[in-house]
């Protein structure tokens, strides 16, 4: 026993290397489409964009100089410095709230009885299948000022005058909530099949109430599906500019609302591709606070 | 590592868990479950276990041996009946707040918590101070023999440690009553026998009332002081292991504990039946005359060569049979016994030599009446 122990890993040992060092050609050529497709879909066009954030332009025309002056000018700017803020504190509060919406959905899809999870997780990632322009239109009906919303607080009596719900930052925050709800519910539902429910009784029967159960066992074992859900709506909604445009009227002035009009309206590439660059940066911060989190729970 | 422990030091004496041998008496009355669409799962189950007592709940699949265990931890609502422990009705009461130990067939461990943590919880839900609960963790480790694992996360532990920890888990409690549903189907057949008896020995050492849920007859036999055998949602025999096996309330009971020969016979008289070609003595029998079913043990009929006939007592049935199998199986010998009409299947021990039996031999078929047991259809 002792000696097929030492014996066999040992025997194994120069198999085992030599297979190491064949090229593994069946997993390079399954990868191989994707990897083209990502490379000239995601890398060549991001490096590009940062090639252009280091030209010098004006009023459209790009020149040849380099320039770190795109960036100084970014970052020295009072104005696109509280849009940054603004942006991430959006992103956060849109998260944040999509995230106490999705759970209790996610909770009961992961309690209820089979028979009907099916239909309700098709009805909570239905929202999906209509556009977000459509959906934001929607809102614009529903949050304006002769808005079934209003029309209906203004009708029972409750406000004198309608509320403001639209065309400012509570218009931008309801709307990419419910736009952003579907991808946070998909995470945390991912999250929550790793639930055994045998481990809630557990907990149950070792004396922990219905509060305990969920801030000891629930919680802490759907965290890993939280993340993935906070990381893509964050994501997700720092990125999202159509929305914003409408639903903020013009008045909510975020990072990827302004890419959109110094790319498109002003014409000042520079500058979009430095924004553009931030925004990479942002992302970047927030899959390293992601991986780290789910690291400490894996 | 486990193995040398055991056999060379003397087993370190262990202050807590205390035995509480003055509490625990379980007692159900009446106690069913319905679930949607009108089956019942469990139908009226009256038991009463007393305490320190070791129940096994022992039948087939799907009769309902999880749904009992899990109404009496609280953890299914009761369609109707009640469920007492030391005569106070804790029907209605939810789960944590029984303070029973229970043990999951999939142990149910936290995966996100070390072993320290998962057998820590049950204390910290109580509020014991933090140094107490860590010696009664440790105290726990030591009784399910798992000292210094403390810091593993339970995916580094193999199944029947991770079946002592949970077993850890529901002991440091220091529960009323003790629920264990098929704790050891997940783990091989040498380990399953270790187990069986470090669970027995812990129970009896701490004098827990246990219910112990099972689908395996020789864990029922051999762990239990009380066995019930359950049957589509009933409880169709409760007694100790001997009553069980030797006097079967039921032809489902002799059937499912046991091997055993079932044949149809016809009854004649209060203790005698017709089998096949031949009438034989059985134990008494209120069943009127007419077709029924006989239970005979393999093991407890008696093979001799033909020409011992004349040493034959009379109070003892005996068939002339012909052989038409055998097989061999180790710690026994099966044959195949055609005793014109029916088929016996006989089972001898191997000691050394033994009978020297071909397929065709003609021998003789020895038992008592008393292991002749008379069943209705
Ligand atoms: N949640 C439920 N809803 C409906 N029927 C159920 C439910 N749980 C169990 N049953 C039914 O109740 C019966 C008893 O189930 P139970 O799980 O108690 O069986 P068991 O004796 O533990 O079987 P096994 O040995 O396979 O674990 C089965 O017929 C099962 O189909
Ligand atoms: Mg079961």
């Amino acid at each position: 026993m002792a000696v097929s122990e030492t014996s066999l890993p040992l025997a194994d040992a120069p198999t085992a290397t030599a297979r190491a060092k064949v090229f593994p050609v069946v997993p390079v050529a399954l990868l191989a489409p994707m990897m083209l497709v990502n490379l000239i879909a995601f890398i060549l066009p991001v490096a590009q964009l940062v090639r252009i954030s280091f030209l010098e332009g004006s009023g459209g025309v790009l020149t040849d100089t380099t320039t770190i002056g795109n960036y100084v000018d970014f970052l020295t700017d009072a104005y696109y410095l509280s849009m940054i803020w603004n942006s991430v504190l959006l992103a956060f509060v849109v998260t944040v709230l999509t995230l106490l919406c999705a759970y209790p959905i996610a909770m009961f899809l992961h309690t209820v009885s089979p028979r009907w999870r099916n239909l309700l997780f098709v009805m909570t990632i239905s929202p999906l299948l209509v556009s977000s322009v459509v959906r934001t239109y929607g809102w614009m009906v529903l949050l304006g000022d002769q808005g079934l919303v209003n029309n209906m607080l203004v009708g029972m009596g409750l406000i004198a005058s309608p509320l403001r719900l639209v065309n400012n930052t509570l218009g931008v925050v309801i709307g990419l909530v419910e736009i952003l709800m579907p991808y946070m519910a998909l995470s945390l539902i991912a999250g929550f099949g790793r639930l055994d429910a045998s481990l809630s009784e557990a907990a149950a029967s070792l004396g922990a109430g219905r509060l305990s159960r969920f801030r000891r066992v629930t919680l802490p074992l759907t965290l890993p599906g939280v993340a993935l859900g906070c990381l893509l709506c964050f994501v997700l909604s720092i990125s999202s500019f159509i929305t914003p445009k409408l639903l903020g009227g013009g008045r909510v002035f975020l990072l990827a609302t302004e890419i959109y009009d110094q790319a498109v309206i002003q014409l000042e590439w520079p500058l979009a591709a430095t924004i553009s660059v931030a925004v990479l940066v942002l992302f970047g911060f927030a899959l390293a606070v992601y991986s780290n989190v789910v690291r400490r729970f894996d | 590592m486990t193995l040398a422990q055991r056999t060379l030091d003397p087993r370190p004496a262990h202050s807590a868990p205390a035995a509480r041998p003055e509490r625990g008496h379980l007692r159900l009355e009446g106690v069913t479950k319905r679930f949607a669409g009108d089956v019942n799962a469990v139908s009226d189950v009256n038991l009463d276990l007393e305490r320190g007592k070791l129940l096994g709940l022992l039948g087939p699949s799907g009769c309902g041996k999880t749904t009992t265990l899990r109404m009496i931890a609280g953890l299914l609502p009761i369609t109707s009946g009640r469920i007492l422990v030391d005569d106070d009705d804790i029907s209605l009461r939810p789960p944590h707040q029984r303070d029973f130990g229970l043990v999951f067939q999939n142990y149910a461990l936290f995966p996100h918590m070390t072993v320290a943590e998962n057998v820590a919880f049950g204390l910290d839900m109580r509020r014991v101070p933090k140094a107490e609960a860590r010696r009664r963790v440790a105290e726990a480790l030591e009784l399910v023999r798992l000292p210094g694992y403390g810091e593993r996360k339970p995916r580094e532990m193999s199944g029947g440690q991770q079946q002592r920890v949970a077993l850890a888990r529901a002991l440091v409690i220091n529960p009323r009553i003790l629920l264990l549903d098929e704790p050891l189907s997940n783990l091989d057949a040498k380990l399953r026998d270790e187990m069986r008896r470090e669970i027995r020995e812990i129970q009896q050492r701490l004098g827990i009332t246990t219910v112990f849920v099972t689908h395996d007859q020789v864990e029922a036999l051999t762990m239990c002081d009380v066995v019930g055998v359950m049957s589509g949602g009933r409880l169709a025999q409760i007694g100790t292991p001997e009553d069980i096996y030797e006097r079967p309330a039921s032809l489902f009971v002799a059937d499912f504990v046991g091997r055993t020969n079932i044949l149809d016979c016809e009854v004649l008289n209060g203790h005698r039946v017709r089998l096949g070609d031949g009438v034989y003595s059985c134990a008494a029998t209120t069943i009127r005359p007419g077709k029924a079913k006989v239970a005979i043990r393999p093991h407890r009929i008696n093979l001799t060569p033909h020409r011992d006939r004349a040493l034959l007592s009379t109070s003892t049935n005996s068939a002339e049979g012909r052989v038409l199998r055998t097989t061999y199986v180790g710690d026994i010998v099966q044959y195949d016994i055609d005793i014109g009409g029916p088929t016996l299947q006989v089972e001898t021990p191997t000691h050394g030599r033994g009978l020297a039996v071909a397929v065709g031999d003609k021998l003789l078929c020895e038992w008592r009446p008393d292991d002749m047991l008379v069943f209705e259809r």
